[in-house]
């Protein structure tokens, strides 16, 4: 079940299972694109006028090892909001760091799982912001 | 197997010719030991020999640094030693500067394995510790005693290719590269002790020192806009064509102050960028995408914004010193507000 | 709160027909344990194995690892709320099988991950290559979700373990320690001049494979609270947490957590420990801001002067990690707090991803993203079909000669932020 007050969010996410789950209860925007394009069209968003809800390095799975990101925005109070840029940029700093490595494609349904998994957490719950 | 083979590099007031009067002394190489080299021979024992010794004036060196250094790799090249050492320095500072960039460009020229030392404030330290190991010494030439040993078991290291261990084991100054190793206790003793010593206010050591974001505040926003009067800054190196100030494309040493009342648009007649550190063809082909003069005399006539300041400010950011940019700053925020700005559009590239 | 604590030392492990521990060998019915571990419908079948200190063996991958533990006396049993009722445990007394250890394996998703190598260099990065252990290798039924099948790992790990445990109940231990945890006004009575200390310890809790649970309340759910640290001894929080080997805290960790063993050491004599928080680890930016103005809001409403914080895990428990401190040293008391680096494996890249200046007193459990090569070792118990993508092995890390490059975040406990290990960096 997704709230009500979630409505003004908006879920970025490039995990097919996300999109499946969400994208008709939930304004949903999916990347076509790896990790760190998720992460830059979050900042894009931030640059926008939305603010983060999750933190982009959700997860212990390193950067490099999962494609999927899933990352929760709302539309901000204010206009930029300023600890989310510097959250955002720091992240795509530290994903950057990581060697590229290759993912073996039997892997990535249950890498797609965990991700959905933990944004699942946090949609399915009604937590104030 | 053989001895290794060491150049050393000290200056002319170790090498016995004398103090400041004579530190024009022109680069010589003498074969075997000299001064501090007889130190380093006892430490090395039968492992590794300094076959040369490479003297150089300090002033020679710092004043002559591109003569300099091509006539020192050429000796060191001639030799081929295992290793090269340079000083220690202590708190010397044309000195560890020399040390600092002679070692710098053995290592990055001729590959030879390079050591030093240095006090940890000598602004030699500041400037190599990230790239190069610098054992940490006391801050005058009483500390040789000590610096002698630690800097001689590390070069036979270095000399025959083994591993380096973390800065607190070998005894080097901690640069910019984060190295493993097994301390005596384990991370939860460690955390305690540091605590009790934290708490009764006594001298710690944090095991990792926080980055220096140096964050600032920002101002109160601006009331009316409309009425305001706004500066450009740029560390994009936006300046009038042919650089009339000759700012640097790299660590800028200065800043640039121009007139733009009455320009309208930067054009590629008239602007470019001084900017060594990214594609210039944008910024030379209309300036206005770094320092956006043309937007800004938009928004006044739309009455967006009361003004646009009459000058603006510029430097290069590439690799310029922290301090040298907080300097500049210092300076042109003062003449800002001397000049009733009431906020600056600071931007970079 | 008082725990005594009866070590009883396993020098080693075998399978007989009986199960029972003695003269130092713990003897374990592996068909019993067995049928513990299918009442579990998830659990196809199950095999056991036996490591031991300085064999050619390499276990992999790893989910947990458990210390064989029971109540002797007192209230409440071992993991209250997982596999014992609710009730609050942390007094009487505890026999433990020191030097024993049961370590659960199984691919619960492809890219799980740890390594416990028995022998080589290896083994001198995890804590796990100094016990006897009982591996106890899990396959599912099919079909069986992700989250079942971590479910069902968990849970039969700590049975199994527990099942262990009871067999020193009756022993005479070859070690006893007490630990005296006084009520707040006892401890300011008792120990005057002594500043009073306390200890947050931060528990991962984002999602599936990266949770902790607190008396088997899924963490996350919980605002920051505390506890006795006995009752961690006794099996209170139990580890959910199959990511990141390296800095996850195992339920092992947690059952010898080294940051309350150390500030034991010194209670009464150097410092008053007087407060045990446990706080989390969430998605969510709102609840790590609440969580933390709770670690704070506790820290200052108990007066301390000083406490010690640890993280678990890489990324966005560094955000948790930095506010906690920071809010924590905003009420005027002092921290220290432990972490470990992911600096690259040229050590170069900044080491965390979130900093403040108030961090003036860290400890670091080592750059997680060294690189080792371990050698071939004769046996592997589990599966090296997923050594290429556990976190820091990389694509042909497996090299012909059996020997693994991988960085050391693949090995279980290598850079664990509770401090349990000497590995460091400069």
């Amino acid at each position: 079940m997704v709230l009500t007050s979630l409505k003004r969010t908006l879920l970025i996410t490039n995990n097919p299972l996300v999109h499946e789950k969400y994208a008709d209860k939930q304004e949903t925007e999916f990347v076509d694109d790896g990790f760190q394009g998720v992460l830059k069209a979050v900042r894009d968003h931030v640059h926008e006028g939305y603010r983060l809800l999750t933190h982009p390095l959700s997860g212990s799975v390193k950067p490099n090892e999962n494609p999927y990101k899933t990352v929760l925005l709302a539309r901000s109070f204010a206009n930029t909001d300023a600890d989310s840029v510097m959250l955002v940029e720091q992240c795509i700093i530290t994903a950057e760091k990581f060697e590229k490595k290759v993912i073996h494609d039997k892997h990535l349904h249950d890498l797609q799982v965990v991700d959905l998994s933990l944004i699942s957490e946090v949609l399915e719950r009604n937590r104030a912001t | 197997m053989g001895k290794f083979k060491v150049v050393h590099y000290i200056n002319q007031f170790y090498a016995g010719i004398g103090g400041e009067e004579f530190a024009d002394h022109k680069p010589e190489m003498r074969d075997g030991v000299v001064g501090p080299g007889m130190a380093f021979a006892g430490a090395f024992g039968d492992k590794a020999e300094i076959t040369k010794t490479i003297v150089c004036g300090d002033s020679f060196f710092n004043e002559n640094l591109a003569e300099a250094k091509k006539t020192l790799l050429d000796m060191v090249r001639a030799e081929k030693p295992d290793v090269f050492v340079a000083g220690p320095a202590f708190n010397a500072g044309r000195y560890g500067v020399a040390c600092g960039t002679i070692c710098d460009a053995v290592r990055e020229e001729l590959g030879i394995p390079v050591l030093t030392g240095m006090y940890e404030e000598n602004p030699g330290a500041e400037m190599f510790k990230d790239k190069l190991l610098i054992v940490a010494t006391k801050n005058n030439a009483a500390g040789m005693r000590d610096a002698v040993p630690k800097m001689a078991a590390l070069a036979l290291k270095l000399a025959a290719g083994e591993q380096i261990g973390a800065s607190i084991e070998e005894g080097y100054l901690p640069g910019g590269t984060r190295v493993n190793f097994f301390e005596k206790e384990r991370g939860s003793r460690r955390a305690v002790d540091m605590l009790l010593k934290k708490m009764a206010g006594k001298p710690f050591v944090t095991e990792y020192p926080m980055p220096d974001f140096d964050r600032v505040e920002p101002n109160a926003a601006v009331v009316d806009i409309s009425s305001a009067t706004i500066a450009l800054v740029t560390s994009g190196g936006i300046v009038p064509k042919t650089n009339p100030d000759r700012i640097e494309s790299s660590s800028a040493s200065k800043y640039g102050e121009y007139d733009i009342s009455g320009v309208e648009d930067l054009t590629p007649e008239s602007f470019e960028t001084a900017h060594g550190g990214y594609d210039p063809v944008y910024a030379n082909a209309d300036a206005d995408r770094v320092l956006p003069v043309d937007v800004l005399r938009d928004m006044v006539k739309e009455g967006i914004i009361g003004k646009l300041h009459d000058k603006f400010y510029t430097t290069v950011g590439n690799g310029t010193a922290t301090k040298s940019s907080k300097q500049f700053a210092a300076e042109f925020a003062q003449k800002l507000k001397d000049d009733n700005v009431q906020a600056v559009i600071l931007t970079s590239t | 709160m008082k725990l005594k604590v009866g070590y009883i030392e396993i020098r080693d492990i075998m399978t007989a027909d009986k199960a029972e521990v003695r003269d130092g060998v713990l003897y374990v019915d592996t068909k019993a344990l067995e049928a513990i571990a299918l009442e579990d419908e998830h659990i196809k079948s199950v095999k056991f194995d036996v490591a031991r200190p300085g064999e050619s063996v390499r276990i992999t991958p790893v989910k947990d690892v458990i210390e064989p533990r029971a109540k002797v006396e007192g209230p409440g049993d071992i993991f209250p709320g997982m596999t014992t009722k609710v009730a609050t445990v942390g007094s009487g007394t505890t026999h433990v099988l020191r030097g024993a250890a049961v370590v659960t394996v199984g691919k619960i998703v492809g890219f799980q991950e740890g390594i416990i190598d028995m022998t080589g260099v290896g083994a001198d990065y995890t804590p796990f290559s100094a016990t006897n252990n009982l591996v106890v290798d899990f396959t599912p039924v099919d079909g069986i979700t992700a989250h079942e099948y971590e479910a069902a790992i968990r849970t039969a790990g700590l049975k199994i373990a527990y099942e262990l445990g009871k067999l020193g109940k009756n022993l005479t231990p070859d070690e006893t320690k007490e630990y005296d945890f006084p009520s707040l006004m006892e401890g300011i009575k008792k120990y005057p001049d002594l500043p009073r200390v306390g200890y947050v310890l931060m528990l991962q809790s984002q999602g599936l494979l990266h949770d902790t649970y607190v008396y088997g309340v899924d963490m996350k759910q919980s605002l920051t609270t505390m506890l006795s640290p006995t009752e961690i001894m006794d099996g209170a929080i139990v580890s959910g947490n199959c990511v990141s080997a390296c800095d996850k805290n195992t339920t092992y960790h947690h059952q010898n957590n080294p940051v309350i063993e150390d500030l034991f050491s010194e209670h009464g004599k150097t410092l008053n420990f007087s407060a045990m928080i446990i706080t989390n680890e969430n998605v969510y930016l709102a609840d790590k801001m609440r969580s933390s103005d709770w670690s704070a809001k506790l820290v200052d409403y108990l007066d301390l002067e000083g406490v010690i914080i640890s993280q678990e895990g890489f990324g966005n428990p560094d955000t948790d990690l930095i506010m906690n401190c920071k809010k924590i040293e905003e009420t005027g008391t002092h921290t220290v707090i432990i972490t470990d680096e992911y600096a690259g494996r040229d050590g170069t890249s900044q080491s965390l991803a979130d900093a403040d200046a108030k961090a003036d007193a860290l400890v670091t459990a080592g750059n997680a993203n060294q690189v080792v090569t371990l050698p071939k070792l004769d046996r592997v118990i589990g599966t090296l079909d997923y050594t290429e993508k556990i976190a820091g092995g990389f694509a042909g890390s497996l090299e012909s000669d059996g020997s693994i490059t991988v960085e050391i975040q693949a090995i279980t406990g290598a850079t664990n932020e509770l401090g349990f290990s000497r590995l460091s960096a400069r």
